[in-house]
This record gives C-alpha cells, structure tokens and sequence, in this order.
C-alpha cells in the first residue's frame, strides 16, 4: 500500500488555511455529511468528498492531484450545503486545480478556451470583426422579425442604459437565442447594447481554479463596461457566468464595479412587474419543472426570479424532487460540459438528474443557464426522456406580447 | 406578628423543577410550581421505558414516581395548565401572574423550563416531513411506549433500520455548535430495545463521534457492537422511492473508493435538543440573559438575582443529572435564605486522592468534623501526581484528622497518618454509622452520619513497555510547561478501549496548551468526547488552532515503531482508506487507562453494597443515583463510581452537601415492626434486608432502624416465624382483598403508578404492594383458595428494583410457587412493567 506524509505546509494547505469564514478546512469534522450528498451519489468512481477535504487539509497534495477527483468533482457544492462547518467545496477544489502539479489534468478545451479568450476575447476565438458582422447580420434578421426598422440588436453604443453579455453560444450555433433575447430588450423600451470588446459571459479561469485568470477575463468584462457608462450589466443565461459576475467579482477585482449586474430573467422579470413586459402564458399551454442551476441557485442565492417568470409565462412551474437548496446538478458542472471528451462521463454524472425529470413526469423543463440547457437536452435524448428543454429567457422572449 | 412564610415559585414541572420542589419539602415555605401542560414530569414523562430483559438505566419511569410525591407535599401548590402571563420585579419580591389568574409573589423563583427537541424540517434534505418513515427519536419514543412500531414497519420481514446521530446539533452553521450529550445514549437505548422487540431487525447506526460515558453506557456499546452496525459518518440526505417509500442512505464505501447507497425501511433522526421556545420571554422578564444557544451552561451567561437555573433550560442533559441539578438549586434557595440546617454529624471520607481532597476540603468547608480513610500510608494532601496502584483496600489505613473551622487552606489542612488501620465493617445508616477499623492491633469505633466513597480507581499507565517503552503518559505529558514540550508530539487516544471523558477532556486542553507554545501537536483517537457544555466547543478551537486530528477505525490500523528519537507510525487514516500515512513526532503521548479490576471488591464488602459490572462503586440502579446508594448516608463520588470530570465533581458535591443537610430530618417512620415474642432468632431478616436496615441490638436481637428502613417487606415476607408485621398489611388481611378472578399484585412505584389511570376491566383487580417482594408462597395460596383464578405479579424490570433485588426475588417465589402440585402453568405470572408502561400494562391485562 501507498504511503503518503502528511504536510500541513503543503501549497494547498497554504492556500486554504489563508481564507476565512468557516472555509478554513482544518474545521472538517469528518462528520461525513458531504459524503452523503455527492451529485454522484452511488454512481461509480467520482470524487469522495470527504476524502478531497481530508487530504486538502492534511496537505497531502499529489493525493489529492492523482485521485482524479479534482477534475471528476462538479463543483456543484451539494455536499457543502450539507456541511456543519459551512466548508466549501468548490473552493477546494478550485484552489487543487490550480496546483502546478495538476496543470497536466486541464481538459485541452478548457485550456484552449482560455487561451483564445485571452487573445481574442472570445472562448472560441471569434475575432472582434467577426463578432460585429454576426451582430449586425442577426440585427437584420431581427428587424425583419418584430416589422420595426427602430427595432436593433446594437453593439458599442455608449451610454446605453443595459449592456447585454452573451453566452458564446449565441454568437455561434444558438444565434436565435440572441434574437429572443434583442425581442426583450425591445420590449423593455430601454436603450442596450452588446460590446465588440468582450463578447463572452464564460469566465473559464473559475473552472481552473487560476483566480489571476479568473480576475483577467473579469476586468475584460468590467473596464468595456464601465467604458461605455452603463447602469446595468446584464447576463445571458450562464450558471458560473453568473455566480462569478455577481457572486465573486467584487472579491475578484479587490473592488466594487461601477454597474448592477442582473441575469436577463432577473431583468425580464423586473420589467414585467413594473407592468412594461406583458405575457401570453397560453402560448406555452403546459406544466414545466425547473432545474435550479447549482452556480445560480446553491451558489449564489437566487431561487425565485427564474421561477416567478416562468409561472408568468407557462401554465404552470412545477418543482423536480429535490429541488432548490438541494437540487442535483444537471452533471455538466465544474467544467466537464466545456470538454468534448467528457460525453461519456456526462451520462454517469447526469443520471440522478435524469432519474429526477424522468419521475416529475411531465414533457417540459426549463433552466437558466445554457450550458445545463445542454446538458439536460442530451440526457433527455440519451435516457429516452422525451422532456423538451428551454431556458427560461427564450419562453419569456416566445411568450411576449408585443 | 409572625412573617409571611416565603414563596417559591418554579416555572416547569418537569424532572428538574418537580426535584427542586421536592427538596423544598418539609420547610416553613409556600412553594409553587407551574406547568404548562396537564401533566407533570415534562418530556421525561412522555418517554418509553428502554428496558430489555432487564432495565437500561434511561431514568425516565422516575418522573412518575416523581409526580406522584408531588401531590402528598404539604407546602406545595401545583398550577397544571398554567403559565406565566406577566412577571415583574416589585419591592416585595417578584410579581408574578399566572394565566389562571392567580398572582403568585415570590422571593425567590427557579427556572426549569425543559428544552424543545430540534424540529428536523430545519435541514430540508432530511425530508422527515415529506416521507413517511422517517421519524425522530422522540417519535420512536412514541411508538415504543403505546406499542406501535409494528403497525409502522408493516410487519416487515427483517426490516432495515438506520439511526442518524447529531441532527440538530454540532452544527456551526445552525448555530448550534454545542453537543446535545444526551442523543446518542438515547438512540443507542432504542436501538437496544429494538434489536430486542423485533430481533431480525437490521440496526445501523450513523455517527458522528459516539459519546461512551458513563457506567451503562460503556455496557450498552458492549453488547450493541456485537448487535448492530456502527459507522461513523452520518449521511445529511434521505432519499425515497416513492412507490415502495424505501428510503437510501448514501454513504461512502471503503472497499469500491466510491459511494454506495443502503436501503432501509425506517430511519431515525436522533435530533438534539434547543433552549424551550417559550423560556425567552421569561428570560427577558426576569432581566436574565442567555448564552448565544439560548442557555446558561456559559460563563457568558447572564443568571439574575433570586433566579435560580435548573435541568435542560441551563443546558442540553440527561433526566439524572435534571434531577440532580433541581435538588442542588432547592438547596442553594434553602441556603439563600437561611433556612439550611447543619446537623450535628461526623462525615467520613473515604480516599486520599486529589478527587477526596476536593470533597474533603467542600465537607470541611461546611463545618462538619471529616474523617479521612486513605488508601495510602503517607498520603501528601492534594499532591497531584497520578495514583499509583494502589493497596488493596482491605489494607485501608486510616488517616485521622479533625477539620473544623471555614476557612480552609490547602496547603494546611493537617492530616496525620494512622499506619496500619483496617476497616472492618460499617454498620448503622444515615445519622449514625459505626465503622468499626483496626488500628495498631486496636480495635476502634468511629460514629459518623454519613459515609462518602471518593476513592481513585486504577490508572494503569500504559507507557513504559513494548513499542510504547519511551512513551509519556498524558499525566507527565501535562505537568511539562507548554514550552518545554518537544517540538512534535502525538497524542494517542482510545487505543486501549474507550477513553474516558477526564483522559479526553485532558488531552485536549493540553494540546491546545501546548499549541499555544507553538508546538505541532496531532491527536489520533477513535473519536473525540465532546461530552460538557463547551466540548464542542473546545474541540473547534483545537482543529482551527491547527491540532491535526486523525481518526482510525480499529488499534490494527495503526503500526507503531520507536526510532533512536521518537516514533514513526503508519496509519491507515478511517477517512482516508487508499494509502496509509505516515507519521513522525518526538514524542508519543498516552492517557492512563482507567478501570477497577478488582480494587473496590473489599469496601464494597464492607460496605454491603454491589459494583456495577465494570467493577466500580454503586451498582447502574436509577433509584439510587447519581450519588446515592440504597443504604441511606453512604455517598459515592468521583471517578470510583462514574465517568467524571471536574466539572462533574462539583456538582456531585453540592448535591452530597445539600443531601447532609437534610439527612437526619424528618425522622422517618417505618410501619414495619418485629414482634419479639414471635421472633425465632433465625436472622433471616438481618441478612436479607437489602438496606442493611436491620441490625442486631444489645440483646442480639434483630431490630429495624427506622430510619434506614424503605418498607419494601421483604423482611416480613420471608421471616419463617411471622414474626414482622406492617399495620393492615399481613398475608391474610392483603388475601382477604381478593375479591376477583384476575389479581394483580402491582408494585407501588412502577406497575401501580402505570396502571394509575387506567379502567380496569371486569373481574381484574389490582392490589398495590410496597414492593414486588412483599409476595409470599402463603400469600399467593391464600389469594388462590379466596377465588382468583389468574394472578399477575408485576413490579420493576430487574435492576430498576428500589431495593435492588425486589423483582428477581418476587419471580424465585413464582417460580417456587409454580412448581408445587396442583398450580396449573399459566395461573401464575411475573409481568415485569415501568412506571411508564400503562400501554404495556393494558395489553397485559387485556389479554390475561
Ligand atoms: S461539489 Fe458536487 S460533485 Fe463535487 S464533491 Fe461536492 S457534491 Fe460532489
Ligand atoms: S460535511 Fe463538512 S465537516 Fe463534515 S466531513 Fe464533510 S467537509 Fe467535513
Ligand atoms: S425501568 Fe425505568 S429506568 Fe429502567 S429502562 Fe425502564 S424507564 Fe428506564
Ligand atoms: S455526539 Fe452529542 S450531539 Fe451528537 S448525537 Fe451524540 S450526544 Fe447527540
Ligand atoms: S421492610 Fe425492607 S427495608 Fe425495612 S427492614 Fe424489612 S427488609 Fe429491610
């Protein structure tokens, strides 16, 4: 059997026992809660809790590096809901991914995402050109659609009161999102824009846990941002997008942004209460549930806003079992949806969700992040499900009374 | 003009507040209690016996003992269904109106509001509300008494039970980061008594850190490990499925490295316990301010005047040590107000350890002249260093020193030693003992009102040979000052069995010492007591002052071996199962084991009274404890009786001084009397009587010491010459009430107290004995030859008998009976049955 020395002056140890709040590992209990509530559950290999808060805290770094567990974990922080001690997993994690002895483990698209992100601003490369002449070509398709030539999906306009941020999806295979989403904004009768600057809600550095990379593709987010002089960032639909623009930035760039940052159901949802934004709910003439994305629910807190729009617009919002504090990861977190050679494992990782939706029974989910919309899609059609899977900005977006 | 008698008030009529009225009894006060609910005896009453074959100490038949006694208190007014609507603080003392409208002005008030056990649906991914076989352990509780757990399981075939300790409790985040100490002796207890109810039960229980402390308990864990599954580490979700309602436990699975899923039919949550939601009001209106957990076990704590603080309301305990703390507070409030008598009584002290200093120095203190018995010959007072093992203790020496006097100095208090005094037996009960001991070939007399045994068990070191040859035991480990501490220093617990609380306790606050000095300190245990109001607390602060804590599973796990400077050990961390660690420090550090081999068979001779299985002082009876024996005036404390720590020697201290206090008043009138006409001589009664109440006057007669007396009847029930009689109690006058088919010889404090609201049904009849012994041969045919065609013998489960072998003796008079020619199998029956078994009670004669 192997041997391994403990060393509470490991990197690791270093780098966790310098934060705060409960986080300081050497709290574990070993009380074994975490184990318990694994998005694994009793799926086999995957990471053991546990054990990855075990060996951070004792400083036993290459074990924790050759467990794998590092890179199998979700970081959808199910267990830390259930710790005692409040310890944070994705933090660990993180903070593990982000040992040199662990840089060998990046998924080679994660890697490569954040190279072209840093070059060119984009996670799959699409240069600031490219960009434009997308936009400019949707806005035209958009114009078309809503018969209003004031009617824009504009980009670079300075002083606009919102700033719109894409997901990279809607700038490549999902351009009829960015529509549904120009239709909002339209509706909203506000001024907005998109940025040539940073076209990208993804924030990869999180994912390897590099808070120096993390804080680079922030600050391209922020300074365009506060360039342009508007008051509101707001998201597209992206789980760890927003758990990093609303939850961490602030930490991430040592100060307060010069903007709010909302998601565009958050938005939606303000502006419909307000009385600007009416819907058509018989448009959508069914029971949907809702899949809480862990980076936007357990993570940063916001439960309700997706959930009080999608009653707004669809018959009626169903909850899956368990759900909220407690909801299962769609089996896409941590980065593994970002890599192409994870299909396979995404099917081990989904299957709790996919038990869930198959036993709510209904036809019709909805989320708020795209990259679970996604992943959701692909276990419906792997586990024969026949769910169909929305975001809940595109049904608010289908059901909008113009 | 005489003045107005004061006025107590005591808000919750639970085990605590019914002590504390009790110990008021007697006195020149008007005492009030109020309750809430329409009963007393709190939660304690709602509690199922735990009994198995024979009963598993849990206390809780004792609150209806308890609310019985309270109706016969002169001085006592009990408000049922009643609370408090305002309080205030006047010139006269405080005001207090009850909701019933009476308004109660009281000197001094004590506040024994219970606690409310954890509401589960807090942690919503236990979903005890939403699934139908998750229940808590007060639920079990439920089931267990009204008989209903059958019903729940369906009748299943081997279900699957899991238990899931610290709900509610340890718990940072819920701000609850206190352990409830009370939980897992609890869910041990139920997980005994359904191994015993439904035997094809497959038991897990999930735990964080099992709390063995205590007599029982260490007894219970013996045979439960043998019973059930123990696995640390307790799962935070439940999973149904919700056509079959089975219910998965996720847990991690050391032998695949990943996680793997149980399934069980029922889960238990052992949920812990938080301050009584109403007690906050109260706490506001009596300007006292409660801990951050909403109790008063902290230093931080706020406690106002004329208030006094007993039982769960100061923080998380067991029904004893409820009851101990009620007593203590009626004693502080006698105290207060100068009503507590002194009596003029001698007190002896058996033991010279640092724990019978203590108590030698709190008795003195008090002005009683104290007697020490030491163990050995030269004892130096208050000398700390770790008993050696000790003589035998028929070699007791005696140690003579008269202490008078308050003031009291350590370093002073005179003690001369006495070489070569024995004691040779102790006779005579509360009030007026002789101990009779041989001193330079002299025998000698000592009268004394009260006997207290503080002596030191055994600590049997454990260093200084095999691999732990350069060990250093704990004791030595502690007196190094922080700084000179070697640099790494490993801390080796539960090794050679269940540590004890002290060793724990010990270790910890020499860790974090030692931590302080900057030193790199790890403690390896099997689990880590965090047992006392800051356990918890304490043990945080160590994992965040970087006391590394490493867990193993079983003493193989671990290889040790000494290097020319320290040792390298290789473990194989419980929480980490793929590789071993390996470890390296300068020094290994082991607690002594504690144990009583064999050392207090001689003074517990002496003192005709049993060990407890383990060997230690005082046998596990509720009736008698925490402090107390079955021979009135004969105390126990410290580590020679129980699981002890400092803060628990206090305690037992003022309860063994407010016992003093009321020792020899009233004088208490036995009807039991011997005629000396009928009287054989034979000395039946002398060596049976279970309280040593009997002795042998000038005449070398047998005569009973009213005072020592409990009437249980034995005597009277066994004397070949019928020579002892109780007033209206004979064979043939308790034979002349026999008027129906079913009789029911019930004992009076526990199936008579069960069968209390009960209609019986037609043709039963239920005849209260003092105690099941009272049961005769001629007792039992005469009852036959008057009519009855079934009788049931019920009393206490063995070993809940008051006078310890009641019901064992009532079942060998059973059996005897029903071996005799003509008496039919089922005539004649033991029903063993708790004060808190009325379900049990009415199945039993429902069915008869
Ligand atoms: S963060 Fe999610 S995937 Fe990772 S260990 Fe915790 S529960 Fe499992
Ligand atoms: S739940 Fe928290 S305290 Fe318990 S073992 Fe896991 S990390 Fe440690
Ligand atoms: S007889 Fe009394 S003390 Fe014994 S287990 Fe039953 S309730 Fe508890
Ligand atoms: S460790 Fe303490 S809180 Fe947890 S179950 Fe045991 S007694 Fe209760
Ligand atoms: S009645 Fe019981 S306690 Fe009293 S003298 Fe007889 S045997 Fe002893």
């Amino acid at each position: 059997m192997d041997n391994a020395k403990i060393d509470t002056k490991s990197n690791l140890s270093r780098l966790l026992n310098q934060l705060s709040l409960g986080d300081n590992i050497s709290e574990c209990l070993t009380c074994g809660a975490c184990n318990s509530r694994c998005t694994w559950f009793d799926g086999e290999g995957g990471p053991i809790p546990r054990q990855m808060v075990r060996m951070a805290a004792l400083g036993l770094d290459d074990k924790l590096v050759e467990s794998g567990m590092l890179w199998d974990c979700l970081i959808c922080n199910r267990c830390t809901q259930g710790c005692p001690m409040g310890i944070t997993m994705d933090i660990i994690v993180r903070r593990g991914r982000s040992l040199g002895i662990a840089a060998g483990q990046i998924p080679t698209d994660i890697e490569k995402g954040i190279k072209s992100r840093l070059e060119t601003g984009d996670v799959n490369g699409l240069t600031k050109e490219e960009f434009v002449e997308t936009v400019e070509w949707v806005s035209e398709e958009f114009v078309d659609e809503v018969n209003d030539p004031k009617a824009a999906i504009p980009h670079d306009k300075k002083g606009s009161k919102f700033l719109y941020l894409p997901n990279p999806r809607e700038l490549g295979i999902n351009l009829l999102h960015l529509t549904a989403m120009g239709k909002l904004f339209y509706a909203m009768e506000e001024t907005w824009t998109m940025s040539s600057f940073h076209t990208d809600v993804t924030n990869w550095g999180y994912f390897v846990g590099r808070d120096e990379i993390a804080r680079k593709i922030a600050s391209m987010v922020v300074e365009p941002a506060e360039n342009l002089g508007i008051q509101t960032l707001v998201l597209s639909e992206c789980g760890h997008g927003y758990h990093v623009l609303k939850f961490l930035l602030p930490e991430l760039i040592g100060r307060k942004p010069k903007f709010d940052v909302k998601s565009i159901p958050e938005l939606t949802l303000e502006y419909a209460k307000k009385g600007v934004l009416k819907f058509d709910p018989s448009i959508h003439p069914y029971k949907i549930a809702y899949h809480d994305p862990c980076n936007i629910a357990r993570k940063s807190g916001c439960y309700d806003a997706p959930r009080q729009l999608l009653d707004l617009c669809c018959q009626e919002t169903v909850e899956l079992n368990p759900n909220r504090e407690d909801g299962i990861c769609c089996g896409g977190g941590g980065g593994i949806l970002q890599d192409s050679t994870s299909t396979k494992k995404r099917k081990i990782t989904g299957k709790p969700k996919a038990d869930q939706m198959k036993a709510c029974g209904l036809k019709h989910l909805a989320t708020a992040c795209l990259s679970c919309h996604r992943q959701l899609g692909e276990l419906s059609n792997h586990f024969k499900l026949g769910m169909k899977v929305d975001t809940v900005a595109s049904l608010a977006s289908e059901s909008l009374i113009l | 003009m005489k003045e107005k008698s004061p006025s107590i008030l005591i808000l919750g009529g639970g085990v605590a507040g019914m002590a504390a009225a009790r110990s008021l009894k007697n006195q020149d006060l008007s005492v009030h209690l109020v309750e809430k609910d329409d009963h007393l005896g709190g939660k304690a009453a709602l509690w199922a016996c735990m009994a198995t074959d024979t009963c598993k100490n849990c206390g809780a038949c004792l609150s209806q003992e308890m609310a019985r006694q309270m109706i016969d208190q002169n001085n006592l007014t009990t408000h049922l269904k009643t609370k408090i609507d305002t309080l205030k603080k006047t010139s006269k003392g405080i005001e207090a109106l009850l909701t019933s409208g009476t308004t109660i002005t009281a000197d001094k008030v004590i506040m024994a509001t219970g606690f409310d056990a954890f509401n589960p649906a807090q942690l919503t991914s236990l979903h005890w509300k939403d699934h139908k076989n998750i229940i808590t352990t007060a639920q079990l509780n439920t089931l267990i008494r009204e008989e209903g757990l059958n019903n729940l399981l369906e009748n299943a075939q081997s279900p699957k039970i899991a238990f899931i300790q610290c709900v509610g409790s340890r718990n940072k985040k819920l701000k609850k980061d206190y352990c409830s100490q009370v939980c897992c002796k609890i869910s041990m207890r139920q997980a005994q008594k359904l191994v015993h109810n439904i035997p094809d039960a497959q038991i897990t229980l999930f735990y964080m850190d099992l709390q063995i402390i205590g007599k029982e308990i260490r007894q219970t864990l013996n045979l439960l490990s043998k019973q059930i599954n123990l696995v640390q580490g307790i799962p935070a979700e439940i999973l149904e499925d919700p056509d079959t309602h089975t219910l998965t436990l996720v847990t991690e699975d050391i032998t695949t490295q990943s996680r793997s899923a149980g399934q069980f039919d029922l889960v238990v949550l052992s949920v812990g316990m938080e301050s009584a939601r109403d007690m906050n009001e109260t706490t506001t209106l009596l300007e006292a301010v409660p801990n951050d957990w909403g109790f008063f076990n902290t230093k931080d704590a706020i406690v106002s005047k004329d208030l006094y603080i007993a039982g769960c309301a100061a923080g998380p305990k067991d029904i004893l040590t409820s009851n101990q703390e009620g007593k203590i507070a009626g004693a502080k409030i006698l105290e207060d107000l100068d009503l507590a008598e002194k009596p003029d009584i001698n007190v002896a002290i058996l033991g010279d350890g640092p724990q019978a200093d203590i108590v030698t120095q709190a008795v003195a203190a008090k002005g009683y002249p104290v007697y020490i018995f030491s163990t050995t010959p030269a004892a130096k007072a208050f000398d700390m260093k770790p008993a050696q093992d000790n003589p035998p203790l028929s070699n007791i020496k005696l140690t003579r020193s008269k202490l008078t006097g308050s003031k009291l100095n350590r370093s002073k208090l005179p003690r001369s030693t006495l070489t070569g005094a024995k004691i040779l037996a102790v006779d005579g009960t509360a009030g007026n003992f002789s101990i009779h001991y041989e001193s330079r070939g002299k025998k000698e007399n000592l009268t004394c009102g009260a006997v207290i045994a503080a002596l030191e068990p055994c600590s049997t070191p454990n260093t200084g040979k095999g691999e732990f040859q350069t060990a250093m035991d704990l004791n030595t480990f502690s007196q190094i000052s922080p700084g000179d501490l070697p640099e790494k220093s490993l801390i080796l617990l539960d090794y050679f069995g269940p540590e004890f609380k002290s060793s724990a306790r010990q270790a910890l606050t020499v860790a974090l010492a030692a931590r302080k000095a900057k030193k790199e300190i790890t403690i390896l245990m099997n689990k880590m007591l965090v047992h006392g109001a800051l356990g918890q607390r304490h043990y945080d602060q160590a994992r965040t002052a970087d006391i590394l804590f490493l867990r193993f599973n079983t003493p193989e796990d671990i290889k040790i071996q000494p290097q020319a400077r320290g040792f390298h050990i290789t473990l194989k961390e419980a929480t980490l199962p793929n590789f071993e660690l390996a470890l390296e420090c300068d020094c290994l550090v082991l607690p002594q084991s504690i144990n009583a081999r064999g050392k207090f068979e001689t003074i517990a001779k002496i003192l005709r009274l049993p060990l407890d299985q383990e060997g230690f002082l005082q046998s596990a009876n509720v009736r008698h404890r925490l402090i107390q024996s079955h021979r009135k005036g004969i105390f126990f404390t410290g580590t020679c009786h129980d699981e002890i720590d400092n803060h628990d020697l206090k305690t037992e201290i003022q309860e063994i001084l407010s016992a003093l206090a009321t020792l020899d008043s009233p004088h208490q009138e036995t009807k039991v009397t011997i005629d000396e006409k009928k009287c054989a001589k034979c000395l039946t009664c002398y060596r049976i009587c279970p309280h040593s109440a009997i002795i042998l006057n000038e005449k070398m007669r047998p005569q009973i010491m009213a005072n020592a007396c409990f009437s249980c009847q034995l005597c009277l029930s066994n004397c070949p010459a019928y020579a002892i009689e109780s007033q209206g109690f004979t064979n043939d006058q308790i034979a002349d009430q026999v008027t129906d088919q079913v009789v029911i010889f019930a004992c009076e404090r526990s199936c008579a107290l069960a069968a209390e609201n009960i209609v019986l049904p037609e043709k039963t009849q239920l005849i209260t004995l003092p105690c099941a012994c009272r049961i005769s041969c001629d007792m039992i045919l005469k009852s036959l030859i008057n009519g009855a065609s079934k009788i049931i013998i019920s009393g206490c489960h063995e070993g809940n008998c008051r006078s310890m072998e009641g019901s064992t003796t009532a079942r060998s008079t059973i059996n005897a009976i029903a071996k005799m020619p003509g008496i039919k199998a089922d005539i004649i029956r033991w029903e063993p049955v708790a004060a808190n078994e009325t379900h049990k009670f009415w199945r039993i004669i429902s069915k008869a």
